[in-house]
Parts: structure tokens; sequence; C-alpha cells
């Protein structure tokens, strides 16, 4: 019985390794190798963490979007949170593009962004990063290839959703909030947001603040468990990501307080953007994947192409924090008729039209 | 599987004639006595962490939160229903979030959704359960067929299922629109919302399975061990796939109740409910080896691990220390109602 | 009538049954002795269906008869008793007798518990106990657990029209005396309504029970008997046969003991196991311990192997008195136990030999705390060459090796540790005749070289053949002790006297 049971080397052997050796290897197993010549296209690639998270799927559309318009070769290669399986990819990718490549990377985790950048310049390719790199690791410190890094302000996110969610409820009463995962820079950051914009609202009181883990299931139990706690005490609820807010919203909708207690959240998923529109959601706030997956690689190409030259970038353009859209009440209909009901189109030659101010040293 | 090798060998001494094992000797009845003490150790650890959060927090036995708790324990438990046939045969079913991903997919892509123009109605529900219902036949065949062990299998099966969502669903949150089905987690019937009625259900569909029918005593017996379950008669594969078969279909209704309450669906939507399903199986008492235990110790599981995650919140523990809590509450519970001196080795 | 004829059977190379024919009348208690590894095990499978020979043929009744499965010998009234008790321990005595054959009171997969439980005390009712149906199976005794296998076995008699036939496969090995007798007790009177096939190798317990005798040996039956017509003693020379032939046994090699005493019991007990008992072991010397089941001489070896703490009495080791509380603290006192399941006890069947001989010596072949595996490979390729262990070389798991060899390497991990003191309990047990002339000219190098050997043997003819000394015991204790120098070896007879 024992016997059969053991299993050398199952530690190696996880849920994203599985999946995602089906997606990406196979991509770059595919590819001819291809030979470095002036004026051919770069191959483009994404690298992002799985396409089965909405945002990232966005992400994919934009990036194949913008792909289109070039009529350049296009890869999305899947880590499932498996950072070793991630670097490896790109690693192929690089060899058999023979380093005529331009990359857009969201890291899985923010010591890949190092071994990535690397690899990238010594091979040759462009690279962007989108949200995650180790803050003493410098585009200019790449030149020309590692071009830019791009973060969205969590701080402003999440102070943002909070006026939103003060103006909601008519700026006092009591909220509770839910957290992302307690180690991440995102949920400490929007955390940080919360915090700040409380401290200048005295007539708003944090009734309670609970680490959901990004779960919209976990969400669900701990709100109804809120609601036992503080009753009709909580006038709104802050979450940390839309998944929260929606697992908040049901159980709500299951006491029958949907839009009777306003909820916000961040990353402007569909469900969240029609619960604005019914009144449910007070607020949410896009960072734009579809912009992120397009212009990331929009840059890498311009780049590749010699249209610009990254070492005359001012720093504000090699580390920034980019523009994010609140979806609130006012706007959503404008929103949901340019990105939901159809592609946005952008202009992707507009590549520093969303440069918002350079990241904070932290 | 040697656990009493060792007493075949050292017979007690004092050892009750063979006609009179009706008047156990006081040894033989303390043995039986510290058994049911054991037995019912999870009930005691559930009754005394009642006492203590209404002690602390009395709006926690307002009527309102009993309901909410009950509704929050209506997911589970189902699920928590079939994972406990398979630990009952000592085998594990790591597909439960792979299942339960698959049935929610399944159902909101056949009843009414914002991705397709299908309406289905109830024919989506009895799809998914069905379609959840396959991934366990398949686990069940797998194993047995292949003679691959059921934690392997089963991870198998658990990746399958989250990868042909993944690929249904195309990587985005599919809004399940059906008002009908929504009503599963928003039509309420004597107070309690339909979902809980259906988990009652449920369990009352797996005891009868398990204390009334044949495939139930077959069950705990492979669980005692499959070898001279095998000798006897039983024939361990059909009992093994239909044991799989169940799990499954019970994991399917758990996942149209999870749907039903996020009113959407995406491929993740059972995340992290394999480790809670497994953890309140065992905090109930079943053993992991199998052949003891049951469906009634796992709703008293269920109902722990429920009941610690509201009361948590109830007496305002910091989120940073509740996970803590929880992992020292397990340890707590499966240290109380083991037999550990009949462990020779633990693994 | 059941009948077994000309039935073959060997497994990878040992041929376990040669051309066996035996009968079972009806109402008839047939009894089948024969020593380890004589082929009764492997009858009886085969009887019972849960193996298939190789060549011969089954009859019932006449007709021809195949059985494919235990359920097949079942639905045949051929019904089995098991040495390893057979029971799941976590039913109800009510469930373990009817498992598998719910089909009665089952009605679309539902059963009716009461009923069951009625019928099952009914069955109980025919053997004449009185046993708790509802309770778990756990709680009860071995003597009762055995009643209710036999209740189990009994059933057949309601499922099946065929004359009912119960093999009873070592039975007694878990009782105790009063218990026994009640078994047999029960067996006499179901005579009427069923045939037995009593297995076992307590010689006066066949006697006892049976009418007629087959008598076991190398796979072949040797002879057949009346019961009345025949005596314990007569039945061992049978059942041993050959004629001791001196040189099997490497007794030219015995080389006389030592006089310094490296091992001394007095008085040395284990509550419930064994008492009062006294002897010592001197450097060379090998001593054997002879005994039936249930003697002590088992828990005696495994509580000077520091398994089984002493509760009365002192040991020495080496002239210095010792408690063994635990197998480390004996092994550091230079006792090495080479135990009977190799496989689940003495050898880590992964790990290479290298590994297995330096296991209890690890200190030896480190350096600085970490593990030299140049030395510790060099130093099992001495041993490989010294006690010529079969294998390609020392990194070969041990799995792969045959049982002979695997058991050399369990003593040369001992000699590596420098172990003074060897405890063989059944060291030739599942070996091959080649494999153990192997074992038996190594016990003589040991003994040479001065080790002292502490030997249980499956065979009477083992221990005497390769000790200086032979104790025998019986209920605990010892009983006598025989001087077997080279050339003065004592009777079996004489042995088997003090045994039994």
């Amino acid at each position: 019985m024992m016997e059969r049971f053991s299993m050398p080397g199952a530690g190696a052997l996880t849920r994203r390794s599985l999946l995602g050796g089906a997606a990406g290897g196979l991509a770059a197993m595919a590819l001819p190798r291809r030979a470095r010549a002036a004026g051919d296209k770069p191959l483009l690639v994404t690298s992002i963490r799985s396409l089965s998270n909405p945002y990232h799927a966005v992400w994919k559309t934009g990036a194949e979007a913008f792909a289109k318009s070039v009529g350049a070769e296009h890869v999305t290669v899947v880590s499932e949170g498996n950072s070793e399986k991630g670097i490896a990819d790109i690693k192929a990718l690089l060899s058999k593009s023979g380093g005529h490549m331009v990359l857009n990377s969201d890291p899985n985790d923010t010591p890949d962004a190092r071994p990535i950048v690397e690899s990238c310049f010594k091979a040759g390719a462009y690279v962007v990063t989108q949200w995650n790199k180790p803050s003493d690791l410098h585009p200019e410190s790449f030149n020309p290839y590692y071009i830019s890094h791009i973060e969205f302000d969590g701080i402003k996110s999440g102070s943002a959703i909070t006026e939103a969610l003060i103006k909601a409820i008519g700026g006092s009463g009591g909220i509770v909030a839910l957290g992302g995962m307690i180690s991440t820079t995102a949920a400490i950051e929007r955390k940080k947001g919360l915090d700040q914009t409380l401290a200048a609202h005295p007539n708003i009181q944090l009734l309670d603040f609970q680490v959901a883990n990004w779960k919209a299931t976990e969400a669900y139990d701990l709100t109804s468990s809120l609601l036992t706690r503080f009753g009709d005490k909580i006038k709104g609820i802050w979450a940390a990501n839309d998944d929260m807010g929606s697992g908040a919203l049901e159980a709500l909708r299951a006491e029958g307080l949907a839009g009777k207690v306003p909820v916000v959240g961040i990353d402007g998923i569909k469900a969240a953007v029609d619960a604005v529109r019914k009144g449910e959601f007070a607020a949410t706030i896009t960072s734009d994947p579809f912009w992120q997956g397009g212009m990331g690689l929009s840059i890498g190409y311009h780049a590749a192409m010699k249209a610009f030259d990254p070492t005359k970038e001012p720093h504000e353009h090699r580390e920034f924090y980019g523009q994010t859209t609140t979806i609130a009440k006012d706007n959503v209909e404008q929103y949901f008729k340019t990105n939901v009901d159809s592609q946005p189109t952008y202009d992707w030659n507009d590549l520093w039209g969303r440069v918002v101010g350079p990241i904070r040293a932290s | 599987m040697t656990l009493h090798s060792e007493q075949a060998e050292f017979p007690p001494q004092s050892r009750n004639a063979v006609g009179a094992p009706r008047r156990p000797s006081l040894a033989a009845w303390k043995t039986t006595a510290a058994r049911r003490m054991r037995a019912f150790a999870p009930v005691f650890v559930l009754v005394a962490l009642c006492i203590l959060i209404a002690i602390a927090n009395p709006n926690f036995i307002e009527l309102r939160n009993l309901i909410r708790i009950a509704n929050a324990a209506a997911v589970p438990l189902t699920l928590a229903m079939g994972t406990t046939f398979v630990i009952l045969m000592g085998s594990i079913d790591l597909s439960a979030e792979g299942a339960v991903a698959i049935a929610a997919t399944t159902l909101v892509l056949l009843a009414a959704n914002d991705s397709n123009a299908s309406n289905f109605g109830w024919w989506a529900v009895l799809a998914a359960v069905c379609a959840s219902g396959f991934m366990g036949f398949l686990s069940g065949n797998i194993q047995t067929g292949l003679r691959i062990p059921s934690f392997m299998a089963t991870l198998g099966v658990w990746f399958i299922g989250l990868g042909v969502s993944t690929y249904l669903l195309g990587g985005s949150a599919v809004r399940l629109m059906d008002p009908a089905l929504r009503g599963l987690a928003l039509t309420r019937f004597l107070e309690l919302p339909l979902s809980v009625w259906i988990a009652l259900a449920a369990l009352a569909v797996a005891i009868f399975i398990q204390y009334f029918t044949r495939l139930g005593l077959h069950i705990v017996a492979i669980g005692g061990g499959e070898d001279l379950a095998e000798l006897s008669g039983v024939n361990p594969r059909r009992v093994r796939i239909a044991a799989f078969t169940i799990a499954g279909l019970f994991y399917g209704v758990a996942g149209v109740l999870a749907a039903a309450q996020l009113g959407q669906s995406n491929s993740v939507i059972g995340d992290g409910r394999l480790f809670a399903a497994i953890t309140a199986v065992v905090v109930g008492g079943t053993a992991l080896t199998g052949g003891e235990g049951g469906v009634i110790n796992t709703l008293v599981g269920v109902l722990i691990v429920t009941v610690l995650g509201n009361g948590m919140v109830l007496l305002g523990i910091s989120p940073y220390i509740q996970q803590t809590v929880q992992g020292l509450m397990i340890i707590a519970a499966v240290a109380s109602s083991l037999d550990r001196l009949r462990l020779k080795i633990v693994k | 009538m059941l009948a077994a004829q000309s039935i073959s059977k060997s497994f990878t190379g040992v041929q376990a049954l040669r051309d066996v024919s035996v009968t079972i009348g009806g109402n008839e208690v047939v009894g089948l002795i024969g020593e380890n590894g004589a082929g009764k095990s492997t009858l009886m499978r085969i009887l019972s269906g849960t193996q298939s020979p190789d060549s011969g043929t089954l009859t019932l009744d006449g007709k021809p008869l195949r059985l494919r499965s235990a359920r097949d010998a079942a639905r045949n009234g051929i019904g089995m008793v098991f040495q390893e008790q057979s029971l799941l321990l976590n039913l109800t005595v009510a469930e373990n007798i009817y498992l598998g054959q719910e089909g009665e009171f089952t009605r679309f997969g539902l059963v009716n518990w009461r009923a069951m439980r009625k019928a099952a005390l009914r069955q109980l009712g025919k053997i004449g106990v009185d046993i708790d149906v509802t309770a778990r199976t756990a709680d009860l005794s071995f003597a009762a657990r055995q009643m209710v296998e036999l209740a189990k076995a009994l059933t057949l008699e309601d499922s099946t029209n065929c004359p009912l036939t119960i093999l009873l496969d070592e039975p007694t090995s878990v009782l105790a005396r009063a218990d026994i007798d009640i078994l047999f007790t029960r067996v006499r009177s179901l005579k009427a309504r069923a045939s037995f096939v009593f297995v076992s190798h307590r010689l006066d317990e066949v006697l006892q029970v049976s009418d007629r005798v087959y008598v076991m040996k190398d796979g072949l039956i040797v002879g057949e008997y009346r019961a009345d017509k025949v005596t314990a003693p007569q039945l061992h020379e049978i059942m041993v046969g050959r004629g001791l032939h001196s040189g099997y046994y490497k007794e030219a090699q015995q080389t006389p003991p030592r006089p310094a005493v490296l091992l001394e019991a007095a008085g040395l007990g284990v509550s419930g196991a064994f008492r009062n008992v006294d002897f010592s072991i001197r450097e060379g010397e090998v001593v054997g311990i002879a005994g039936v089941v249930g003697s002590g001489r088992e828990e005696l070896t495994r509580s000077l192997g520091g398994f089984l703490p002493q509760t009365s009495g002192s040991l020495k080791i080496n002239g210095n008195a010792v408690r063994l509380a635990s197998p480390e603290q004996a092994v550091k006192l230079g006792v090495g136990t080479v135990p009977r399941e190799r496989r689940t006890e003495g050898l880590v069947m992964f790990l290479s030999i290298a590994s297995n001989i330096t296991l209890a010596n690890l200190g030896s072949v480190m350096a600085n705390g970490i593990i030299d595996h140049r030395r510790e490979r060099s130093v099992a390729k001495e041993w490989l060459k010294r006690l010529r262990i079969k294998a390609p070389n020392v990194d070969v798991a041990c799995r792969k090796l045959s049982g002979g060899n695997q058991q050399k390497v369990v003593l040369a991990r001992w000699m590596t540790a420098g172990s003074r003191i060897l405890i063989l309990d059944h060291p030739t047990r599942g070996l091959d005749v080649g494999a153990k002339e192997e074992v038996y000219e190594l016990v003589r190098e040991l003994s040479a070289q001065g080790v002292a050997i502490l030997l249980l043997s499956d065979t009477l003819e083992e221990t005497i053949g390769l000790s200086h000394q032979v104790l025998t015991m019986r209920d605990g204790e010892i009983t006598a002790r025989f001087e077997a120098a080279a050339g003065q070896k004592p009777a079996q007879v004489d042995l088997l006297r003090a045994m039994v």
C-alpha cells in the first residue's frame, strides 16, 4: 500500500506547472527559429500569470489588438504562478527568435523581473515590465533594452474608491473593509490609501478590516459574519478588488441589502462595471488591462523599430505610474459603451499619454 | 495496514473465555468508553466553541446569524459529503475544486448567462451535476483501471477540470442570469435560503447511502481492509468507482450552489474549497486511513469550521492571526479524536 | 466429498506443491501437518480458490471444480477461516458475518439491518456462542473473533446446497489453551453439518481433533494416517523426514565456544510472556531455543533485542548489568537482531546495499557530520566479498536482492556496527535450500570469530544442527537444556517431549 503512494519528485509537481506546461511550453516549441534581419518585425511576446482570471484575459485581447494593428506575430506565455516556468518560457522564446523580440511582462513575482530583464538584455530583446520589479532594478541600468516599468499607484486607487464610497454613503457612518492577501504589495498599498483617506474623514468609522485573500467566496462568508457583528451599522463595504467586492455584494443580496449598502472595488471587471450601472457598486477603478497589454508591446515595438531611443527618454518615462480610470455612476454608461460593448480603440503611437508621474521610491 | 499485527503476536494474557464476551472486563470497558469519548470529541469541541463565542458576543446565537452560518455551511457541507465517502475508503480525493469548477461552468454556460444565448433552465443544473459526476466516475476508473493511487488520479482530474473550465470560460467570469437558479441562493423557505435546504437534502442522501445501503457498508469495509473485504466477496473495483462517482455528484451539487450564491462562475470558483472540505472531514473525526467515521462526523466537522470562521469575525480577532487559530483548532480537534496509542507508525 | 488430484504449483522457481492429492470426506475432520514451507498454506489457498494450481484438478462429489476466487469457492460450499484473521475490525460482528453476502437482506441496494442481525445471531447460535452482534469486532477478544470467523464460514450452509467444507488455517496459533479446547469442542459438534480441514504444526492438537491426518513435506504428501493409529513423535519423525545428515548443517565446521560469557540472563521475565529464564551465551557459542508458538521464545528474543522491555530478573552484557529499554540501546551494547520479517523490519528496501550496511553505524563513515559515500561504498564492498553477497554492485537497492542475500546484508550491517551478540530470528525463513546452506556457513564463520548467537529457527532439525546448546521452552518457561556439541547432537524426540 505504502509503496504505491511513494512518489519521488512529486514535490515539484504543482497544479500550476501542469496547467501551464500545456499552454506556454507548446507555444514556444512550435515556433520556427528565425534569423534577425533588419526591418523584419520583431516577435511580440506577452508574459502573464494566467488566463483563468478576467484581468489577464483582457490584457491578452489588448496585446492581440496591438499585434494586429502592426501585423506582427504575437505569442502569449502563461506562468500559472510558477516563476521558474515563466522565466524558462521566456528564455526559450529568446533563443527561438534569436533575440529579435519584444516582451511585455507581468512578472509572476517581484524577484522574477531580474532574470527576465537580464536574459532579454543579453539576447538584445526589448522588454517592458509591469506591476512587479525589485526596487533596485532600474531600466537605465540595462540600456537600451529595458525600456520601461509601469505600475499603478495602489495608494491612489485605494484612496479614490474610499472617496467614492464616502460620497455614496453621504459623508458619515460605518464601513467594513475586505483586504487582499496580507503579504502582497497591492494589498498593502490599497489599504494604505484607505487608511490615509479615512484619516481625513473623522465622521467615517472603519468598523473592521478583514482579509478575504482576493477571493469572492471568502468575501461572501466574511460579509455575512460581519453583518451579524455590526448589523445596520454597516453603511458601505470597501473591497481591495472587484472579485471580493462582488462576493460581498452577493452576500448582501442574500440578505436583501444589494443596492442599499454600496460596495467599492478595484480592477474594473465586467461584473463590477455592471454593478455600478445597477447602482449596487458605488465605484470601481480600472488600470485598463487592454491598454496595458497593448501599450506595453507598443513601447517595446517602437523601440525595436528604432522609432525612438530609450536612452534619450526622461526617467519618468522609464519608471512610471500609469493613469487609472475611476468608473462611477456618472461615467459608467460611457465606459460601458467604449470598453465593454466594443473593443476600445487607442492610438498605440501615443506612448507616454498615460504617464502620471515617476514611481515612489519605497 | 499492519496496525493489528502486533496484537496477533502477543495475545493479551487476561482474556475472557469465548463464552462470555458480553460481559466485558473492566479494561475492555475502559477502552470502549475511551473510544466512545473520542467519537464524541468533535461534538464537544463544537458545543464548547459555540458556548464560548456566544458568551463573548451574544449576537452569535441570534436567529439571523444562525441562518447565516447555515448559509455559509451549505456549499462546504455538500462538498464534504462527497469527500467523506472517498476518505472512508482510505483514499483521498483532490478533484473537488476541479469538479466544482466544471459543474459551475456547465451551469452558467447552459443556463441564461451574459456570455452566450443558451437558456436551458433546470436542465443546466442536471447537466452540471452529471458533468461533475462524470469527473468522479473518471477518477474511479483511472484509479482502479490504471492502478494509480487515488492521490495522483484525482490530482490529475483536478487539473483536467480546471483546464477544461478555463478553456470553456475563456478565462473570464461568466455571470448567471437565470433568476430561478439565482433563487437557489436568494429565495427563502422557512427563513432559510433554498441552498441550505438542498445541502440538508444532500446530507440526508449521504446518511442514507452510508447507513442504509449495501454500498455504504462496502465502502466502510474497504476502508477497514480492502484485501479482507475482497476475500469476503466485496468487489472493490465496483465500490471504488461508485464511491468516486457519488463524490463527483455531490461536488456537482456544491458547484451549482456555489455558482448560485456568487451569481457567476469563473474557473477559480472552487479555489480553497478542497482544503476546507478535507479539513472538515478530518476535524469531524473521520480517519484519513479509512474505515472510521462518516457523514455525520463530517456534518459536525463542517459546523466546527464554519462556526469558527464566523466566530472569529464576531470576536473581532485580527485577520492576521485567524489562520493561526484555525491551524491550532485543526490540530486540537484531530488530536482529541484520534486513538494515537493504536497508531504504531505515524506518517 | 472434496478431492484434489495431482495438484502442482510453483512460484518463481520454487516448487511449492508437487503432484499432491488429498480427499476430504463428508463429515470428516482432516488434519494437515508439515513444517513451514512444506506447502500447507499453498494447498489451502488452492482449495479456497484464492490461487489456482499450475496443473491438477479439484473435484466436488466427482464433478470437476474450477475455482477462480474466494467467491467461487464459497458458492461451492468451501469456506476458509484464515490464519491472519480476516475480519474487518471496524465493522460490527453482524456486518462481518454477512459481508459480501448481504444479498438476502438487500432490496434495491437497501440493507435490512434487523434481519441481518437476527440471522447473524442464529449463525453464532450454531456454534453455541453468545456474542453481541452489534459489537465492533475490534472490541472482541481474539478467541471470540475466531468464533465469529467460524460463524461466517458457516453462513455458506444457507447460501449453497453443496456439502460444507471449512478450511481452518492454523486457527489455534493465536489462542490460549482454554480457548483452543472450546474451539475443538465446537468443531467436533459441528462435524455433523460440515467437513473440516485443520492445518497446524502443533501435532498434539491435530491428533486431538482430526479423524485422519496428511503429512506434507517439501511440497509432497509424505504420509496419510488415521489419527487413532499414530502418535505425535511418530508424526514428527515423518514430518521432518530427511535423516539427519551432519554435513547439511556444516557440523564439521562447528567450533567449540570460548570461555568468556557475553550475555547472561538470570530470572529474566516479561509479564504475560515468559518468566524465570536463566541462560548464558559464551563467545562463539550458538544457543538455539526450541518451542512451539506461545512458548514465549519469540518474546524472549524480542526482549533481548530491546523491543520488549523486561519486567523482572536481570541481564548482563559483557559482564555489566543492563536493562534494555529500546532497540537503539541494544545496538549500542552490541546486540544486533536479524529479524524475521526482513521486508518490514530488517532492511530499508529502497536504499542501496551500501546504505543499509552502514545504517546502524553511520558514525564510522561520517566525516564532519557528512556521510562519506566513498568510505561507505568501500566498507560495503568489503562485506560483499566477505559474505559472498550476490549483487552487481553496492549501489543496488536491497529490494532487488534475493532473500538469502538480503539476509546477508542485515548480517553485514550488524558486523559493521561491531555487534558481538547476534539474535537470529528465523534466519532461513523463506529461503531456498541453497541460500539456507549459505546462511548455515555464515553462522559457523561468525561463531568461529567469537560472535555469540541466539538462534530461533523454523525447524527443530536446524536448531539442533546449528547450536552448541539447545534450550526448550514451554508456556513461558525453560523446560530443558541439551548440549549439542558436534557429533553429540540430541534426538529430536527428546526435545519434542520437553516442548509439548
